[in-house]
């Protein structure tokens, strides 16, 4: 493999397995060191200075050359651990592997992959300082009192947001090999998280100094609001279906409902080989949905109805609980955040657009819309979905203002 | 991509360490032995238990916790009983050293114990180095530091193996009766351990190891050479807290016993630099000691005379001899004294001056050429000596004047009791009998000195031949007098002192010399050598005209010589060296000149010929260049015509297709490389897939199904590309049991 794209990181980044050393690199290193650079000397490296203090002032005390020669070699083992210490980290090149999405309060796996693309030398001993945290590190609805909080307080409270963890590499790295760490990453809320390979770090070879260099990585992902518990109410279970009204939407039924071009992915049972063949492109069959009933959502979120931080956050997760139950259960037709354009679902990938517009949405200063505007949700203004709050902490759903859920 | 080698668990890791550390450990201790420190018991119960720690670490759990909290304070109260008790500082620390590496390897070691244990053996091996000054230091610091290297490398993957973050705090205080067993000792098994290191063991990696090795000794040394030296304080440092016994016997007295048997030692005692070797006499003659009294059977150094001569002790660097300053190049000896054999420190003659490498305590001796420090020194001693006369004939105008004072006779002659070097305190029968032995040696005539000594060694040489294993003819009398009158052998000593006594009875004034004569000169090192075999008494005998004449009556030597040996060439040729003991001691001299008795001097001089060496290949560049241009010149401004162009145009065609070629093979090469991922066929894997095709070759041939299945695999990881390849130890275990099966 090549590490030669551009997601991947470290001094083999561009190396391709062969020797990327400039003496120009090294010399700007020197005089401007990349961000995270760092050498701190450790107990071991703080006696080995020590002794190497401790000998040299006994042997120009005395001119007696066995200390001479003792504290020689005591400094070129101190060059040994620096150069063996480069030839560690050279030639290693990293990259984030993020998923794709994140959900609040759920633990996923984020991949550090790594690549030693020297030709002999193995790699040990290295270390990966990552984090995790909120783009907008202030939770939503807490703006306008953070003016008046002190700096100290704030800069607490994004530290406390920021998950730290340390990743190891504990075996071997081979030349030219390959090595997956994992780092089991639980988001705590919603929003957009950006995570940073702070800092490479090691002891190799012989302890004396930790050094770090500088990850130089940075991803954002999206965090999905989290799942959680609300109740039903008998409304939302047991609608009955509408005399004569007709569901216009893809499901899995038998009746088929239209063609589609192929997408990567799709089935190769659902292929309308005829239709393909007349239109010289790849065609799939959509059947209807057998479902009686659809419905659709539009999460209003004006700030002077959702004041309250924590009922705001309870409002995006129930949205966002109550969304994915109706898409599993295919009853969803169409959502709609504010005043945005309804949006039809009739894919993962639909659905999965809305959940990541909640995990950013933040509460309108401006007036809710309109009921002319709510006709645009597809529904005509029927099976519509809307949110408001129930007594002082909670959220209820209505559908055609009848209370279906609260949470 | 499947890893081509298995990797070390942690277990393995940390028996690894554990075995890295009683390495060094041991190590660490055996340097007592090259101390002249009485610790054999610590050091042979340090081996011991270290070796039984190392074999079975599993007994240390059975080590109560309790004895564990105790042996700290147990240790720190033996070594101030021993301090208090000896009152030796130093000796008391290398115990207390001692005790604790003993204490650290038997518990199982934390990263800090570890480090302790590193720090406590580098104590030790500098101690020994610096009290010693020996080439053995030289190994023993090289060997400790890879040890210490490697021990450190293993604890650094043992921590990256272990890392938890964050860091679980450890309990500070238990109530556990017995130690808890590591997983590591559990599985302890030293045969699997060697087995698993081998089959992780690259052998680029380990070449590449030790060329990193060879570089830091390198880079030491280049340190060595740069690190700027200037000395804050002149100190005697580490000799100054123990003291040292001489052991090759030099002292200002020698006994005549019944019987004497003389051990033949080839240790060595001095070496020698002479900066021209053909100034060297053919038969050198160091002088330490000279005895002037006989009394009681002994020849000693009177305390009269070393009152009268001897100055007072000073520190000082250097000494100011007898000698004056001379034309020409000045000819200076170094001498590189081993530790041990004496504190009179042996001298070619009489010296213009003398400089030390260090400050030394010292009291000397111009009129009797003689220096010596105030203890026996602990290290090696190195002494520069400029304007050496190696003359036989050292002149005495101080012992002329108080000759010319002395009381005398009627005759003429000094009166012998006045002197000690005329001295001869034996009863009347003994008296008669050396008058006898000497009226034998004259024949009644009246000689000089010179012809006396000379008539005197033949006749010492006709009654006694030369043995190391000699005894006395019993009687009454004094021991030398009754060996002068038998036929028994003897060796140098009994000579010198027969000589001494005869041309006392004769009248001249005489003194015994000790010190060491000869010597070889080592073929590879181009100095002269000295050994303890080389140890050698003869004596010194007025000659009445101002000085006193050397005579070696010893058989085999040449007994007097008035003026300067020849030298040279031959004289070299003659005791020329070329053994494997002196390629040995070659690399012992190179320690003493280039690493022992570095100075600033040499750092300068060291530069100087860095600069000097560089400007000379500068020129010889600058020379070869303009030679080129020139002949390019004359090349160029020479007649074309057609046949010419053609020969130069096709030889740049040439040349061009020569480069192209190569660039091709070169990229051909890469390109081969690329595509099989790694096509080189000294891959291990590949190799080891090789050999089991081979193994299992005629079992395919059989048809074995076993065989069969695993037969494809083994030949992509022979011959595939490695992207392509399986898991490498599954499919060798598959290997391994498709060969055993039946």
């Amino acid at each position: 493999m090549s590490a030669a794209s551009d997601d991947w990181e470290g001094p083999g980044r561009s190396s391709g397995g062969r020797w990327g050393f400039r003496w120009s690199d090294l010399v700007w290193a020197l005089v401007f060191p990349r961000t995270g650079q760092r050498i701190m000397p450790t107990v071991s490296g703080v006696i080995l200075v020590a002794l190497a203090f401790g000998i040299g002032t006994a042997a120009y005390n005395t001119a007696n050359n066995i200390l001479f020669i003792t504290l020689s070699l005591l400094l070129a083992c101190l060059l040994l651990s620096g150069v063996l210490s480069w030839l560690n980290s050279k030639g290693m090149a990293w990259r984030l592997q993020p998923p794709p999405s994140l959900r609040a309060g759920q633990e996923a796996v984020v991949a550090l992959e790594l690549h030693n693309a020297k030709r002999l030398l193995p790699t040990y001993g290295l270390w990966f300082g990552a984090t995790a945290r909120p783009v907008d590190p202030v939770p939503p609805g807490t703006g306008e009192k953070s003016k008046d909080r002190p700096v100290r307080e704030i800069l607490a409270e994004t530290e406390k947001e920021r998950i730290r963890t340390r990743l190891f590499l504990r075996g071997r790295l081979d030349a030219g090999g390959t090595a997956r760490l994992e780092w089991n990453l639980k988001p705590t809320r919603r929003g957009t998280l950006r995570l940073a390979l702070e800092n490479v770090g090691s002891l190799f070879p012989f302890g004396f100094l930790q050094k770090r260099i500088g990850g130089g990585l940075r991803r954002e992902v999206v965090v999905w609001p989290a799942a959680i518990e609300y109740r039903r109410w008998g409304a939302l279970s047991s609608r009955p279906q509408t005399a004569g009204a007709r569901v216009a939407r893809a499901g899995s039924g038998i009746d088929l409902f239209a063609l589609r071009r192929y997408e990567p992915g799709d089935s190769h049972r659902l292929i309308h080989w005829k239709a393909s063949a007349r239109s010289r492109q790849l065609l799939v069959r959509q059947f209807a949905a057998e479902s009686q009933e659809s419905l659709a959502l539009w999460l209003q979120t004006p700030a002077d109805r959702w004041s309250r931080p924590e009922q705001f956050e309870l409002l995006v997760s129930f949205a966002a609980t109550l969304a994915e139950d109706l898409f599993r259960a295919g009853r969803l037709t169409t959502v709609a955040v504010n005043d945005r354009p309804p949006l039809p679902v009739r894919r993962v990938r639909d659905f999965e657009s809305f959940l990541d517009a909640l995990a950013v949405v933040q509460p309108l200063p401006a007036a809710a819309p309109s009921p002319d505007e709510a006709t645009r949700a597809g529904a005509g203004g029927k099976n519509l979905i809307i949110f408001a709050p129930d007594g002082a902490r909670g959220v209820a759903a209505f559908v055609d203002g009848e209370k279906t859920a609260s949470a | 991509m499947a890893p081509s080698k298995p990797q070390l668990s942690l277990d393995d890791l940390q028996q690894l360490k554990w075995l890295l550390g009683g390495v060094l450990a041991l190590f660490s201790a055996w340097t007592v032995f090259y101390l002249d420190v009485d610790a054999w018991t610590l050091l042979i119960l340090n081996t011991v238990a270290i070796l039984v720690a190392l074999v079975r670490p599993g007994w240390l759990a059975r080590i109560p916790v309790a004895a564990h909290a105790a042996a700290f304070p147990v240790i720190v109260a033996c070594f101030l009983a021993d301090l208090w008790s000896g009152g030796q500082l130093l000796p008391a620390m290398i115990r207390l050293d001692l005790m604790l590496i003993l204490y650290r390897s038997l518990s199982y070691r934390q990263r800090r114990d570890d480090l302790q244990l590193i720090v406590l053996g580098l104590f030790l091996v500098v101690v020994a180095g610096v009290l010693t000054v020996s080439l053995a230091f030289a190994f023993q610091i090289l060997a400790f530091t890879a040890c210490a290297l490697a021990f450190l490398f293993v604890i650094t993957l043992v921590d990256a193996s272990e890392a938890v973050w964050p860091p679980v705090p450890t309990p500070l205080f238990t109530w556990r009766i017995s130690v808890a067993t590591p997983a590591w000792v559990r599985h302890a098994d030293w045969l699997r351990l060697l087995g698993r290191l081998r089959a992780v063991s690259d052998w680029r990696i380990l070449v590449f190891g030790a060329l990193l090795f060879a570089g830091v000794v390198g880079a030491s040394g280049l340190l060595f050479m740069a690190i700027p030296r200037f000395q804050l304080e002149n100190s005697l440092f580490l000799d100054r807290f123990i003291s040292k016994k001489a052991r090759t016997g030099f002292t200002d007295n020698i006994k005549f016993g019944d019987v004497t048997d003389i051990i033949s030692d080839n240790g060595l005692a001095v070496s020698i630099d002479v900066s021209d070797p053909a100034q060297m006499p053919a038969t050198p003659y160091l002088r330490m000691v000279v005895l002037d009294e006989y009394r009681d059977g002994s020849f000693l150094l009177s305390a009269p005379l070393r009152r009268a001569v001897f100055e007072r002790e000073q520190p000082a660097m250097g000494v100011y001899g007898t000698e004056r300053p001379r034309p020409g190049a000045p000819v200076y000896w170094t001498f590189y004294l081993e530790s041990g054999v004496s504190r009179y420190l042996p001298l070619p003659g009489s010296f213009e001056r003398l400089n030390f490498r260090e400050l030394q305590n010292v009291q000397a001796s111009k009129s009797l050429r003689l220096l010596a420090l105030r203890n026996e020194p602990v290290t090696m001693t190195a002494y520069r000596i400029d304007g050496v006369n190696t003359s036989p004939l050292l002149p005495d105008p101080a012992f002329a004047q108080s000759l010319r004072t002395a009381l005398r006779d009627p005759e003429g002659r000094p009166v012998r009791a006045s002197r000690r070097e005329l001295a001869l305190p034996f009863g009347a029968s003994d008296q008669a009998a050396l008058q006898a032995a000497v009226a034998k040696i004259t024949g009644g005539a009246a000689l000089g000195a010179e012809e006396f000594a000379r008539r005197a060694c033949e006749w010492l040489d006709a009654q006694h031949d030369y043995s190391l294993q000699s005894t006395l003819p019993s009687g009454t009398g004094d021991p030398l007098v009754r060996w002068i009158g038998g036929r028994e052998p003897g060796h140098c000593e009994l000579f010198a002192g027969s000589f001494i006594v005869l041309a006392r009875a004769a009248g001249f004034p005489a003194r015994l010399v000790s010190g060491f004569k000869g010597g070889t000169w080592n073929a590879f090192s181009n100095n002269l050598t000295v050994r303890n075999s080389n140890a050698h008494a003869w004596c010194e005998i007025w000659n009445g005209a101002g000085a006193w004449l050397r005579v070696d009556p010893t058989p085999g030597s040449a007994p007097v010589t008035s003026a300067n040996e020849p030298a040279g060439e031959a004289a070299l040729a003659a005791r020329m060296d070329r053994s494997w003991s002196a390629r040995l001691d070659s690399l012992r001299i190179f320690w003493y000149r280039r690493i022992v008795n570095f100075d600033r001097g040499n750092q300068l001089d060291t530069l100087r010929n860095v600069k000097s060496a560089t400007q000379l290949y500068a020129q010889r560049a600058r020379a070869a260049l303009d030679r080129i241009v020139q002949s390019g010149r004359a090349w160029l401004a020479s007649g074309w015509n057609g046949r010419r162009i053609a020969t130069v145009v096709a030889t740049l065609f040439a040349l061009a297709g020569a480069g192209w070629a190569a660039l091709a093979a070169v990229r051909g090469w890469r390109w081969r490389r690329r595509r099989t991922g790694d096509g080189s066929r000294s891959d291990p894997a590949r190799r080891e897939a090789g050999r089991w095709l081979a193994r299992l070759q005629e079992r395919k041939t059989g048809g074995a199904p076993v065989v069969l299945d695993v037969w494809p695999q083994l030949e992509r990881i022979r011959y595939g590309s490695r992207p392509s390849w399986p898991d490498l130890e599954s499919v060798f275990r598959q290997a391994r049991q498709a060969l055993r099966a039946r």
